[in-house]
């Protein structure tokens, strides 16, 4: 008897964790425009290209609004139960690791592995970034505060909630004064916007983006205009596979080759049929599962971009 | 029988006056029942407040100025205000337009005019009035700070809203 009241415990317990859908990370990071005014941009050579990203350690260490305006947002959301990832932390916890991975070694002298990919991968990275950008206008001796708060899905691009606005002019009140206040007075209406996008997500699925590559020379093959069940090519019975298991069939075919395909606006459900909250890897598994099954008997390499994003690779692993 | 007379009379009169109250009480529930009323911007408030302007209606000044903070609250949960001289506009709490009657009894409750919790969430700021007379009845404005986020915890403890990280 005891026995199965404990089990039924556990079951009860087990269902509770699983109702819970996997909650999107939120960070605050200053736009790219905002890095560019205040000569936060470094270039960054990419195999003879240069590129312009922003520095955010060296915008965090010596740009004291950028601290207030982050750790502002940061309290308010916390307060709301919604803590954010801390930016500068995350910078350092990545530093952090870097090093340690640098002299860790096994027994016998053997390094960590470490794949081009697996180096690329190590940013600092969130479900849902929060832009931050302000300007501020000085006339005569009259201060206007500018600013944009924009938050984009790390993985669509899209925009799931903004505030903006111009501050009342201020002849008194120092810089941090007035972006202490906008944060503050656009808060509300930001996270009314978010809650919108977490009420949409909730009636309709989460929305995650699916790549499909190839590998290029492999031993079978196989690209995605490889023929099966009679004819029938490798990137159609994909596609019914995503017509029959998104919600409401809800999915955009953005770009097809016999070597690349992606999908957008992709609604996945939110649990699995165990009740499981499901993600994109999880879900992505579903498909790599069938692909490697009689009668395609693929080798599927699935890598995992986050809650919004997964790759499958077709031909190895 | 002079004393008998005396004692009748002071009853009565104590009657008539709880009487003249509650009748003051129920006529000013029945003005403002409607929640008639104008809110605007008064300012940035402190960090979880509001600063709002109410104009409250009524035929009775007293009664137009006892309604503001009632006012105040409702329009933070159903009207919102709109943005000018560098305020940002405020979205109402509560932005499904079928919860006022979903969750009707929880309102009555709330606003009750005697008891309700509608006063936790709600303070006037300096005590002044404008008063307008606009035809019969009076039109009284006065500034009222509202803790908006202790407000929208205690909806969100009753279910009438969705928390920010409700489902996850």
């Amino acid at each position: 008897m005891k026995k199965f009241i404990l089990s039924a415990l556990f079951l009860a317990a087990s269902l509770v964790a699983f109702s819970q859908a996997k909650k999107p990370t939120l960070m605050v990071v200053p736009s790219d425009n905002w890095c560019n005014n205040n000569g936060f941009l470094e270039d960054y050579d990419t195999g003879g290209r240069v590129v312009r990203v922003p520095d955010y350690r060296k915008a965090l260490q010596e740009n004291t609004d950028l601290n207030l305006a982050i750790s502002t947002l940061n309290n308010l959301m916390a307060e709301r139960d919604f803590p954010l990832k801390d930016l500068e932390q995350t910078l350092k916890n990545l530093q952090q690791s870097q090093t340690e991975e640098m002299f860790t070694q096994s027994k016998s002298g053997l390094e960590l592995a470490e794949s081009p990919i697996d180096r690329l991968l190590r940013t600092a990275k969130a479900d849902i970034i929060i832009y931050l950008n302000w300007d501020v206008k000085t006339t005569g001796p009259k201060k206007t505060l500018t600013y944009i708060l924009e938050a984009k899905d790390a993985y669509t691009g899209k925009s799931v909630a903004s505030a903006q606005g111009v501050g009342s002019p201020s002849f008194a009140a120092e810089v941090p004064v007035l972006l202490q206040e906008a944060v503050i007075a656009n808060i509300d209406n930001f996270n009314a916007n978010l809650q919108r996008h977490f009420e949409d997500m909730f009636a309709n699925g989460r929305e995650i983006a699916l790549e499909i590559r190839v590998f290029q020379g492999n031993a079978l093959g196989v690209d995605l205009e490889t023929e099966f069940d009679s004819g029938t090519e490798l990137s159609e019975i994909i596609d019914q596979w995503m017509y029959d298991n998104t919600v409401a069939h809800r999915f955009s075919k953005l770009n097809m080759t016999e070597n690349f395909m992606s999908y957008e606006q992709v609604r996945i459900p939110l649990y699995n049929d165990n009740g499981m909250a499901m993600d994109a890897e999880m879900w992505g598994r579903q498909l790599r599962n069938v692909l490697r099954k009689a009668p395609y008997n693929l080798p599927v390499k699935l890598m995992n971009r986050g809650l919004g994003k997964v790759v499958l690779v077709l031909g190895d692993k | 029988m002079k004393k008998t007379l005396l004692i009748l009379l002071a009853t009565l009169f104590a009657v008539s006056l709880v009487n003249a109250q509650a009748v003051a009480k129920k006529k000013a529930n029945k003005d403002t029942e409607r929640f008639r009323y104008e809110i605007e911007c008064a300012g940035n408030g402190a960090q979880g407040t509001f600063l709002v302007k109410v104009w409250s209606y009524s035929k009775k000044k007293q009664v137009a100025a006892d309604q503001c903070l009632k006012n105040a609250v409702h329009g933070i949960i159903f009207k919102g205000y709109s943005g000018a001289n560098g305020c940002v506009a405020q979205r109402p709490l509560v932005t499904n337009p079928g919860v006022e009657m979903e969750y009707e009894d929880y309102f009555k409750s709330f606003f009750d005019s005697k008891d309700g919790n509608f006063r936790r969430y709600a303070s006037a700021l300096n005590g002044t009035y404008e008063t307008v007379k606009v035809g019969k009845e009076y039109k009284i404005g006065t500034v009222i700070s509202v803790r908006k986020d202790e407000l929208r915890k205690a909806l969100e403890q009753a279910g009438v809203i969705k928390a920010l990280n409700a489902g996850f």
